[in-house]
């Protein structure tokens, strides 16, 4: 089910969960395309030598999974603002899933927040940030 | 009685919740329990006043700090303007030792939190500073702890004779209450708090499912 106006937005509503495509080739795919075409984005190796551990999927790339999430939820929807905290990091190769829920609706305005979490198989939280979505 | 004793609102750097929202989610989701400690970074939020709030929703909302120093982050609790006094809440290179004598001596309880953390958890430092006097309570459940964080904390709270806390650390609203402390009394102030702390009569709750 998607949404196009604000007047079907429940507070609590969760957007259908979402698990992105890290793998390594995805990811040499973006960092290529975004001209961010790093030996520790692309090489678990050369990752592991910088001490991280594995090659890390780009922050920018995670905001994408998270702005496209969205975007799934609401096709017409105006994302404002996708504000993150990393707080760990999201590692190539290895599975993770995207929540949201709207956590803030403003009727008036006809805007709404959304708390995102991407949180891996031991439901830890590695990015977690919020968005400000105009519903029309 | 049930808080989560360690949660942010807008009013930390990194906090992304209105603290309506947190009542609101509590309300809405039935989050099992009956209040929070809003323990911003680096400051006490002397301004704010969520009494109306509270009353609307039912829901206890008090008022602490995290602050920081060479062993990690430190919740304080029961923090008053002569505490604010005693040492700068903004320096992130405070002595523990002084966070502990201030408290101690301004009635209010520090708590080294997510103690089993890299970097800014007290295990952390343990090696390089020994273990520090006057510590009486750690947080033992912290909801955003990764990998054996909790489990290190328990460890080294079991090792010590330490009691132990729980708190969710939400940074944003749906993290709210993951995890918490019980008490057997009912706490309505922060005065209340302190003195629970300081009877050790609570224990440490989570809800995370795989804590």
């Amino acid at each position: 089910m998607t949404i196009s106006r604000i007047e079907d937005v429940q507070f609590g509503e969760e957007l259908p969960v979402f698990d992105p495509d890290t793998s390594l080739d995805n990811v040499k795919r973006f960092a290529v395309a975004a001209g961010w075409n790093r030996p520790r984005f692309t090489d678990h190796e050369a990752a592991r030598a910088e001490g991280l551990p594995g090659a890390l999927v780009p922050g920018i790339m995670s905001q994408g999974f998270l702005a496209a999430m969205i975007h799934r939820w609401a096709p017409d929807a105006e994302v404002q603002l996708v504000d993150t905290v990393f707080r760990a990091p999201v590692v190539v190769d290895l599975q993770y899933h995207i929540n949201g829920v709207v956590t803030d609706i403003d009727e008036e305005e006809k805007l709404i927040e959304i708390d995102l979490t991407l949180t891996n198989d031991a439901d830890e939280t590695r990015v977690f940030g919020t968005a400000k979505v105009l519903i029309g | 009685m049930i808080l989560d004793l360690h949660a942010h609102s807008i009013k930390s750097d990194d906090g992304r919740a209105k603290v309506q929202n947190y009542c609101q989610w509590i309300s809405t989701r039935k989050v099992p329990i009956d209040g929070f400690v809003l323990t911003e970074h680096r400051q006490f939020d002397f301004e704010s006043d969520y009494s109306t709030l509270a009353e609307k929703f039912g829901i206890t909302i008090l008022k602490g700090a995290e602050v920081e120093t060479e062993y990690g982050h430190v919740l304080v609790f029961g923090v008053t303007l002569a505490l604010t006094r005693a040492f700068d809440f903004a320096n992130i290179h405070l002595p523990l030792a002084l966070v502990l004598e201030a408290s101690e001596q301004h009635n209010a309880v520090a708590v080294p939190c997510h103690p089993g953390r890299v970097r800014v958890g007290m295990s952390a430092h343990i090696d390089t500073y020994g273990i520090p006097e006057g510590v009486r309570i750690v947080e033992t459940y912290n909801g955003g702890s990764r990998g054996n964080e909790d489990q290190i904390a328990q460890k080294m709270a079991e090792e010590q004779g330490y009691l132990g806390i729980g708190g969710s650390d939400a940074h944003i609203v749906s993290h709210i209450g993951r995890c918490a402390t019980r008490f057997s009394h009912d706490i309505s102030i922060e005065a209340e708090l302190t003195d629970a702390l300081r009877a050790g009569d609570f224990e440490a709750i989570t809800f995370r499912e795989n804590a």
